[in-house]
This record gives C-alpha cells, sequence and structure tokens, in this order.
C-alpha cells in the first residue's frame, strides 16, 4: 500500500522541516513496516501556470516556437513539440535552463502530465481548466508500506487513518475531511434489500443525476498518479479517491442501466454469472455474494463490479454503493474467482460499517467539484444490522506493566490510548476502561492483551529494559535422540564423513530409478514445480544424486546425511523415521568402501552384525547385506548397482535411527582382568571360496566352548596347493581361566573339541 | 717382574683400545686383553711365581689393571655406541612436511553447526528442544496458533498441501503448540527444524529451509525478558554486545507483536549497502504468546503468559558465512561443504 506524504499532511500537521523519510522512521517504530520511499512531482517544485501567447512554426514542422507569459519567470520563449500546443492555451512551465533546438534558443519546457507525474498522459502538454491552480501539486514523497504489515489493521488502509495513527504518535491534531451534514435527508431514491445481515452488515448508497463524466482536476489526478492508481475519469477517480483516503470501497453503477428501484445483497442462484468489468465472465455458486438488480447480478459483492450496469461516456444517473460486507465471505469469493482487487483486499481485513456513509459524504463533496451541476436525488438508502455497543476492555495498569517489564503512569497511559481515539476512563482505581473505537473494533482490538501493544509501540519498546527472568533455574531434561544425532556427526565427520542436506521432496523419475511406487509415497497436492510430486521415502535418491554431482569434481569422497523419511500411514499423519545415510564413492572396486562403513557402522552399533542379504533392484547383486543389532534388522549396508549410473562404485551404509535410538556405547560394567596367562593357537579351515568367514568363525566358537577368550579372523587364502574352489581360513584362539593357568592337557582338549566338531560337519582342517 | 709387565700390559692395551677404530676392533682389544685367554689372564697365570709377602700387593695391583681397562674399554664402547644410535636415528630422518595418512576429516553442514550453537546456549538457559514432524496437522500449522481457515495471514505463507488436509509445516511455530500439549507450563522449549514454503526459487529463497522456533511461558513473562533472551541469543551467535530494536510486527499467534532489527554488524549504525542504508537489519519476528494460543493448548492465559519467537536459521547462517545463494546449501555440493 503505498501513501502520499502530502495527502497525510492534508489532515494532520507534520513539522514543516520533517521530510517522508522521517515520517517513514516514525511509522516503521510505531505502526508497521514500511518498504521505501519514491519521491514523485520532482519537476512541480519549481513549476508554475503559464499562458501560452503566440505559436510559430519552425522549419522542418517537428517543432513550433511558443511564448508563454509565465506567472513566475514572466514572459519566456520555448521550444515545444507538442501537438496541441496552442495559442491561448493555460499550460505548466517548468524552467530547466536554456538549450539551442532548431536555431532557437529555448527557455524551459512546457510539460504533459506524465513529465509531471500528474497522470500518464504524454501524447502533449498539460491543459488546465479554466480557474484550475496547481495548489495541491507540490512534490511529494510516496512511502510504500507492507501490505502484510498492516493485515491486521482494516484502518490503515486509507490515508486517513494513516494520518491518524501519525497525529498519534506526533500528538499533533488530526483534521476530519468529511461533513456528515452535506448528506441529504429524507426517503431514499431507491431501495435496499439485505438478505443475510452475517454477509453484509450495511448497504449505504445514494443516487446521483446531472452527472458528467470528464477528466478529473489535476490535483485529484496527481493524487492518484502519485500512489501507482491510474486517472481514469472524474466517476472512475473519485471511487479510486474515497478508498485511497478513506479505505472505504464504493462503486458507481449507471442508474439508467439498472432495473428496477431496488438493490439485493443476495448470494448468488445456481446457475448465475457475471461478465466483470475486467471483461472476463465468471460463473457463481451460492458461496459467492452478489449486488442485483431485478434481473440478476450486477456486482460481485466487494470483489469487482459488472459490466452490465457499469458507467461509460453516456452516463448521466449513478448509484454510489458504499457497503460493508464480511471479510470472511469476500476473501473466499475472491480466492474462489482467482481475483483481487483493491476492494477485496481491504474488505477482507474487516472494514469499519460505520465508513460507509462517511464515504457517501465525502463523495457528495467531492462530485459537487469533479462534475459541476450534479444532483442529490433523495436521500441516503441504508440497510444495516443495529450498530453493535462499541466494546470496553477493562485494563489493569499492574498487569499492563507486568506484561511490557516496566512500570507506566495512569495519565500516560491514558494520554496514549486518547490519542489512538480510545474511549478512556478509570472503572475503579488502577484500572482503566478503555472503549475501542468503531475502526478498530471489527477484529483488531478485542482483549487487553491488545492494548499492550498500542501503549507499548507508543512508548517505545527501546524504553524497556531487558532483564533476566526472576525463575527458578532448572536443568531442561536430556534429549538422549538429540545426542545421539550430535554424537553420530562428531564421529562421521571425525573419520571423514562430509554432512548434506537434501530435500525432502523427489520425483516420479527419481523413486522410479529404484523401484519405489508413487502409491507409497505422501503426494504434495500443489507443487509449485516439477521434482517436488512427492515425499521422500528413503534419503537414497537425494544421496544418490549428490555422489552423481560431486563426481564431476571430485574422484572419491565420503558423505552422510541425518533426515526423515516419511512414509503414508493409512491414518492420520505419515510415519517419520530418522535414518542415517553414509556413502562411501571412489573409482576402485569398491570393497574398501564397504568394510569402511562396516567399521563405521560397528562404531555406532557396538556389537551390529552383516548378514548378507538378498539385494534389492538398485543394489549390487553380490554386496547387499543388513545391519543387525540386538536380535533386529537396523539398516542396510551395500554398494549401489549398475542402475545408478554412476561413475565409479558407491558403498552404501543406511540405518534406521529410530530403531537404533540410543546413544552409542551406554553403561559399561566391569569385570576385572585375568591374574593367568592365557595361550593362543592357530587353526585353519579349509571351505567353499563364497562360504562367509564370519559363519565358520561362529562355528568355530560354538566349539571352542566356556575356556575361549576370543575367535580372530587371522586371513584367507586360496590357490596351490588348495584345490580349485577351496580356501583356507586361519583363526587365532586365545584360551584361559579367570582362575588358574591352564595345563596344555586343557588348552589341547579345546583344540581336539574344535577340530572334532568342525570335522563333524565335513570341513578339514589345516593344524 | 710381572709388575713390569702388567704395567706395560696395561699401557699397550690402552693404546689399542683409544686407537679402535670400530667396534668390531675394539671387541679384538677386549678379546685379546681382558678374554678369558687374554694377556691379563697369561699374566694372572704368572701369579704363583711370585714372592708370597708381594702376593697380595701384585693381586690388588693385577685387579686394578682388569678394572682400569675394563672402565677405559666401556668408556670407548659407549662412544662407539652413542655414534651408532646417533648414525641411526640420522638415517631416518623424515619428511613430515609429507601429507598426513589416513582419511582427512569431513564436514559438518554449515547449519548443524549453528544449530548445535544455539541449541547449546538455550539448553544452558533451562530451555528444552523439541521436535515435531515435517508434515502437519492443518490444526497445528495454522488454527492452533490464532490462523483460522480464512484468516487473511495463510495469505502470508504460501502452502505446500499434502493428501489427508495436512501441510508440510509452512513455520516452526506448530511445535510450540505441541510442547505447550505435551509438557504444559512453565515451559522453555526451543524446536529448530526444517520448513517448507510453497514458492519460486531464486538466489534468496528455497522452497526449504530451517527456522530456530523459541517459548517460554511462566508467571509474568515480559516485553523486557524477551528482549534480555534475544540480546543473549544474538551477542552469542556473533560472539559480541549487539544493539537490537523492537518495532511492530503483526503475526497471529502474538500480541504484541514484534519484528527484532539488530543494529548492522558491518556498519555499525551509519548506514551501508547490507543494511540498505538504514544502519538496521531485520532478523526475527517475536511477540508475547497471544492469549487465543495459550487458552486453544489448555493454558488459562490469566495465570500463564510467554513470549515466542522465530529465528531464520538459513538466513543466519548465510549471514554468519556470507553464503549468498541459499540453493547452495542443500546442493549437496563438496565445493561448498569443504569450506565448513
Amino acid at each position: 500500500m503505498k501513501f502520499s506524504f502530502n495527502w497525510i499532511r492534508e489532515f494532520t500537521d507534520v513539522p514543516q522541516s520533517a521530510s517522508a523519510r522521517d515520517l517513514e522512521r516514525l511509522i516503521t517504530m510505531k505502526t508497521a513496516e514500511c518498504e521505501g520511499i519514491e519521491p514523485v512531482g520532482g519537476l512541480l517544485a519549481a513549476a508554475c501556470i503559464a499562458t501560452v501567447a503566440s505559436v510559430e512554426e519552425m522549419p522542418g514542422g517537428h517543432h513550433r516556437k511558443a511564448v508563454v507569459e509565465t506567472e513566475r519567470y514572466g514572459l519566456k520563449t520555448v521550444v515545444c513539440g507538442a501537438p496541441n500546443c496552442r495559442a491561448g492555451m493555460t499550460t505548466v512551465y517548468v524552467p530547466l535552463g536554456t538549450k539551442s533546438i532548431g536555431g532557437v534558443e529555448s527557455d524551459g519546457m512546457l510539460a504533459s502530465g506524465a513529465e509531471l507525474g500528474i497522470n500518464r498522459d504524454a501524447a502533449g502538454i498539460v491543459e488546465l481548466a479554466a480557474g484550475e491552480t496547481l495548489d495541491r501539486c507540490s512534490p511529494d514523497g510516496v512511502i510504500e508500506i507492507d501490505n502484510k504489515s498492516i493485515t491486521h489493521r482494516p484502518d490503515l488502509w486509507g490515508h486517513y487513518g494513516m494520518a491518524r495513527e501519525v497525529a498519534a504518535i506526533l500528538g499533533s491534531e488530526l483534521r476530519d475531511p468529511i461533513g456528515m451534514d452535506l448528506l441529504p435527508a429524507g426517503n431514499a431514491a431507491i431501495d435496499v434489500s439485505i438478505a443475510d445481515f452475517s454477509l453484509c452488515a450495511r448497504y449505504s448508497a445514494l443516487v446521483f443525476e446531472n452527472v458528467t463524466v470528464k477528466p478529473s482536476p489535476l490535483w485529484l489526478q496527481y493524487r492518484l498518479e502519485a500512489i501507482g492508481l491510474n486517472p481514469i475519469n472524474n466517476i472512475v477517480d473519485f471511487t479510486n479517491f474515497i478508498m485511497a483516503e478513506l479505505g472505504q470501497p464504493t462503486h458507481a453503477f449507471d442508474r439508467g442501466l439498472i432495473s428496477g428501484a431496488t438493490i439485493f445483497v443476495r448470494p448468488a442462484r445456481t446457475g448465475e454469472s457475471i461478465r466483470a468489468l475486467n471483461g472476463e465472465d465468471y460463473d457463481l455458486a451460492e458461496t459467492n455474494l452478489v449486488i442485483a438488480d431485478a434481473s440478476g447480478p450486477v456486482a460481485i459483492a466487494g470483489v469487482i463490479g459488472g459490466e452490465a450496469a457499469a458507467i461509460s461516456g453516456r452516463t448521466t444517473s449513478i448509484i454510489l454503493e458504499s457497503a460493508n460486507f464480511q471479510a470472511a465471505s469476500v476473501r473466499k469469493t475472491s480466492a474462489q474467482l482467482k481475483l483481487r482487487t483493491d476492494a477485496s483486499m481491504r474488505f477482507e481485513k474487516g472494514q469499519d460499517p460505520e465508513n460507509t456513509t462517511r464515504a457517501l459524504a465525502r463523495a457528495v463533496a467531492l462530485l459537487e467539484e469533479l462534475s459541476p451541476g450534479i444532483r442529490l436525488v433523495g436521500g441516503v438508502a441504508d440497510g444495516r444490522k443495529p450498530a453493535a455497543e462499541p466494546p470496553v476492555i477493562q485494563l489493569p495498569l499492574d498487569w499492563l506493566a507486568r506484561k511490557l517489564g516496566r512500570s507506566l503512569a495512569v495519565a500516560d497511559v491514558r494520554q496514549i490510548l486518547e490519542r489512538l481515539q480510545f474511549g478512556v476512563s478509570e472503572s475503579s482505581p488502577g484500572v482503566l476502561a478503555v472503549t475501542v473505537p468503531s475502526w478498530r473494533a471489527t477484529k483488531d482490538i478485542a482483549v487487553k492483551d491488545d492494548l499492550v501493544e498500542e501503549v507499548g509501540r507508543m512508548i517505545g519498546y527501546s524504553s524497556i529494559d531487558p532483564q533476566p527472568p526472576a525463575l527458578l533455574a532448572s536443568p531442561p531434561k536430556p534429549d538422549p535422540k538429540r545426542l545421539f544425532h550430535r554424537e553420530l556427526r562428531a564421529l562421521l565427520t571425525g573419520i571423514g564423513f562430509t554432512e548434506v542436506y537434501n530435500y525432502s521432496f523427489v520425483s516420479l523419475e527419481e523413486i522410479g530409478r529404484f523401484g519405489f511406487t508413487a502409491a507409497e509415497h505422501v503426494a504434495v497436492l500443489n507443487p509449485v514445480a516439477s521434482g517436488q510430486e512427492l515425499l521422500r521415502t528413503s534419503l537414497l535418491p537425494g544421496i544418490r544424486r549428490n555422489v552423481v554431482e560431486n563426481t564431476r569434481y571430485f574422484d572419491s569422497f565420503r558423505l552422510f546425511e541425518i533426515g526423515r523419511e516419511i512414509h503414508r500411514q493409512p491414518a492420520g499423519l505419515p510415519d517419520e523415521p530418522a535414518h542415517l545415510v553414509a556413502v562411501v564413492h571412489a573409482r576402485d572396486d569398491g570393497a574398501p568402501g564397504l568394510f569402511e562403513l562396516k567399521h563405521a557402522a560397528e562404531t555406532i552399533l557396538p556389537g551390529a552384525a552383516i548378514r548378507p542379504v538378498a539385494a534389492r533392484s538398485f543394489e549390487h547383486p553380490a554386496r547387499a547385506a543388513e545391519v543387525l543389532w540386538r536380535g533386529e534388522t537396523v539398516g542396510r549396508l551395500f554398494e549401489f548397482g549398475p542402475s545408478m549410473e554412476i561413475d565409479g562404485r558407491t558403498a552404501v551404509l543406511d540405518l534406521d535411527l529410530r530403531k537404533v535410538g540410543r546413544r552409542m556405547g551406554g553403561e559399561s560394567k566391569y569385570t576385572p582382568p585375568g591374574k593367568y596367562p592365557s595361550s593362543e593357537f592357530d587353526l585353519s579351515v579349509l571351505a567353499g571360496l563364497r562360504e562367509h568367514v564370519g559363519d565358520l568363525r561362529a562355528k568355530v566358537a560354538g566349539f571352542a566352548g566356556s575356556l575361549a577368550e576370543s575367535v580372530e579372523y587371522v586371513r584367507q587364502y586360496s590357490g596351490p596347493p588348495f584345490s580349485e574352489g577351496v580356501k583356507s581360513v586361519t583363526f587365532r584362539l586365545r584360551v584361559g581361566s579367570p582362575e588358574r593357568t591352564l595345563a596344555s592337557e586343557e588348552v589341547g582338549a579345546v583344540r581336539t573339541a574344535i577340530i572334532e566338531g568342525m570335522k563333524g560337519l565335513g570341513y578339514e582342517l589345516r593344524v | 717382574m710381572l709388575e713390569a709387565t702388567l704395567s706395560a700390559l696395561e699401557q699397550s692395551a690402552r693404546l689399542r683400545i683409544n686407537g679402535a677404530k670400530s667396534l668390531e676392533e675394539l671387541e679384538a682389544v677386549r678379546v685379546d686383553a681382558l678374554g678369558r685367554k687374554g694377556t691379563l689372564a697369561q699374566a694372572g697365570k704368572e701369579m704363583g711365581k711370585v714372592p708370597a709377602e708381594e702376593r697380595g700387593r701384585i693381586g690388588k695391583l693385577l685387579n686394578a689393571v682388569k678394572g682400569n681397562l675394563e672402565e677405559a674399554f666401556a668408556t670407548k664402547k659407549r662412544l662407539f655406541d652413542e655414534a651408532a644410535l646417533k648414525a641411526r636415528l640420522d638415517s631416518e630422518w623424515l619428511d613430515l612436511t609429507l601429507p598426513a595418512a589416513g582419511v582427512p576429516r569431513g564436514h559438518l553442514h554449515p547449519i548443524s553447526k549453528i544449530q548445535a550453537e544455539i541449541e547449546d546456549l538455550f539448553i544452558s538457559m533451562g530451555f528444552v528442544v523439541l521436535d515435531g514432524p515435517e508434515v502437519e496437522t492443518e490444526y497445528h500449522n495454522f488454527d492452533a496458533l490464532n490462523i483460522p481457515a480464512g484468516h487473511p495471514a495463510r495469505d502470508m505463507q504460501d502452502t505446500f498441501w499434502v493428501e489427508g488436509g495436512h501441510v508440510l509445516r509452512t513455520h516452526t511455530s506448530p511445535v510450540q503448540v505441541r510442547g505447550m500439549e505435551e509438557l504444559g507450563p512453565p515451559l522453555r522449549m526451543i524446536a529448530p527444524g526444517r520448513v517448507f514454503r510453497n514458492e519460486s526459487v531464486d538466489a534468496s529463497h528455497d522452497h526449504t529451509f530451517y527456522q530456530l522456533e523459541g517459548m517460554m511461558i511462566d508467571r509474568d513473562v515480559s516485553v523486557g525478558n524477551l528482549t534480555y533472551f534475544m540480546k543473549t541469543l544474538l551477542g552469542s551467535i556473533f560472539g559480541r554486545e549487539v544493539t537490537v530494536r523492537l518495532r511492530p510486527g503483526f503475526f497471529p499467534f502474538v500480541e504484541p507483536g514484534f519484528e527484532l532489527d539488530i543494529q548492522c554488524l558491518l556498519c555499525g549504525g551509519p548506514g551501508c549497502a547490507v543494511c540498505k542504508q538504514s544502519g538496521w537489519v531485520e532478523l526475527l519476528p517475536c511477540g508475547l504468546v497471544n492469549p487465543n494460543v495459550l487458552r486453544m493448548s489448555g493454558i488459562d492465559p490469566e495465570e500463564w503468559n510467554g513470549f515466542a519467537f522465530g529465528l531464520g536459521l538459513t538466513r543466519l547462517v548465510m549471514m554468519r558465512y556470507g553464503i549468498d545463494d541459499i540453493r547452495q546449501l542443500q546442493s549437496g555440493s563438496l565445493r561448498l561443504l569443504n569450506q565448513f
């Protein structure tokens, strides 16, 4: 929303020395967020009215030499290219220094409306009507306020409302531009029928006749142009002007095109449609409130007018609507029709029903100037639900002081609220009864907390000293999951892994590559870009993309991500288990990467086991395993298969952190180290080439009995003298007892037990 | 007679010990002089020929010569050993400027780093760290935060809707609601996490980013308490005293609501390009918790109140490290990540 500094100054006094920038700073600190300031109408500082005394064609025919009588600078000769430049016209002169054009010394220029910033007319120089002055046309500063920051302030969607705010900040007087006595008394020329007061709290209207449609005076065009509204003609312009000034949208219908003498405010009927002023056709539903005459809808309430009763050059009589529509209803209709207008934006915020007749009174005053000879027909038509009593809020001052963290004198609070035009009385000692003015009562100010802000922003939050709370300190509950994730991050970065963050979105193409189906994913209903259709059920697609992209710059690397999978559930919110995915990428055969990840898994999960399993479609068919921990499958260790189309090899560890869910290590239990020496011996088992060392080791350990302290893998070997398809796997056994030194016969018995046991299973041993 | 032999023997052995050029040569001298069949042993055999009254004196002399020679030998041997050790150590010279062995360390994502810092700060002030789902109910994301359906504030955030009427949370504020529901008052919590906005992506906007929500509920929590925590937070993040200011800002879940600005750390106030010449940088929205929000989560606003704030974690990371393109943060690019 743009605000003209000059317009605001019409309603309240701002110190002469203050600039638009100064005002912007005040508004920023006390009221709403400003996005910037734009100077407009700079040329108007030196401009003055000039009458063209004579015009002389110059050779070439493009330019003319004009002699003008200026109000401030005397007689001047200028070269002018405007086609409308003619002797006797009144226009605007701007001194710009002298330059030679076509051999003529041109001293200054005659300016177009566009050059002056008054309107968008660049076709010729501006022409003043008889008696018209430049009185309200001076350089201005336009302050742009962030719309979001006044979402809750319907009253700030017009200049008068902002001026009221400025007056409160500065403590200056506020001048109301409205003369309610201008409203005619007597019976209205039309009737208003409101179907549902909850959808339309008030509908006021006034009929004018003997209307002349013509351009607006320059001062009004300038006001509109400054805040970005294109001046069109006096009827369109005055409705825009009133909206920009009072925040109250109004709409003018051509009375001659309205059938009947009743304006209906009602829900649209099934099957009704309307061609709007923007030229678009809209099919209406019962949820859309419309303004209708005897023959059908003539406007979508609070959003846009219809073409059927639009103002045109032939219009001589108008019905001026100034109404109050329910915020939610307008918002819904505007969203459903995908049509946001200046009017709907204002109604959505919850406008003040008291403002409708104020806007009509303002129209009466304006139209007398904009359309001379205009006449009022009848009195004000005014349908409304009975005005509500203004809300009164009890504000205890000690409570206010506790909320703000600063004490305040009653008189100060009172003055602040009164400047903001709240009614204030002391209902009991230390408690103020605060009456909310109608323009703040629609939804903005409802409870005493809302008044904390009013007082706080006016005293300035910088006047409140920072203070630690007067509370008992207590340590927060520990959060083992978060600590675990942190430990993981520290561990993994310590052993060379770099953390990545990937998006929660995946595309159909990506999940297709992994053989996942769309049906198992939570779908995003309104993605803005492709690749955002689904939510990830696995971190793997993201990390695969990271691998592919980083291979362009690096031969080998280690990455990890801790993030959430999102799994759809039959009902309720999706399940979101946290996962860790770590990868080792290298150009070589990938085996070292898998063992590095196995080491990481065993470090994270002491005692974890790896169990080879059938590979999934995207895994290397001969390099896939599950990670088991405390009897449960908690993840997978594998290499990406060829369908992943990665240049090089990528080993992957994927752990479900929710199943792991606790800190590494955990509580330890101490047993004293043995006092007696233990013995060692090696055994080699002959086995098939693809027999798992882990299984062999488990078997050997099983036969070793309780005296075995450890069974360690030493090496494996295949080749001569062993036959094809056979390998020798060597284990080192340590046997001992906490009670005594074992006799060599006892050690030998363990050894024999293993050899006999393994032989029983069909293994040959090399001893 | 034997006395003279011993003296000559000692003298000649000493000469040979001192003159030995190598450990082997020295060893040969030792065998010659002190060995079982060495010259000294030979001389000892002559003892029987010494008159009885001389035997004691000559015996002592023999032992003295033996002792002297052993000492000389040991001294010389030590010289050789030391030289040998020195030579060996010297031969083991290593170029320690060669690259380190093992895997070079990895890198933590900058968001993880800053998040951990802020978590630790708040934990030290008695806050719990809470978590909520990324796919949220409409109730927790909007309604319970005083943003009912039809509220214009819903337009302030472009929302990703998913099946089941749920949303990808547009802010971490729903974790406030979960915190109030689960823990009740008094409450001190923060909630860092991933949030989503359905908008087009450019260097300063991404559809996914990180926020850190904070909330404190107790009796008589004031605006002054809020500024205290914010000053402490920001002072710790930026590692120095910061000047902050509050100005009005509208967010339905707080009343009053503020925008908190920090005095520009680059220019310190006079104005520069970073602060758009204003001297201030907008940093975080905050405010006192709206009584409707408390009430909806079952907390009596007459008894309890509090403050809440929302910190743009991603934005903070970008400010701290001077990252000018938000898309870099979730690109998985090692060329970015290796810098942290």
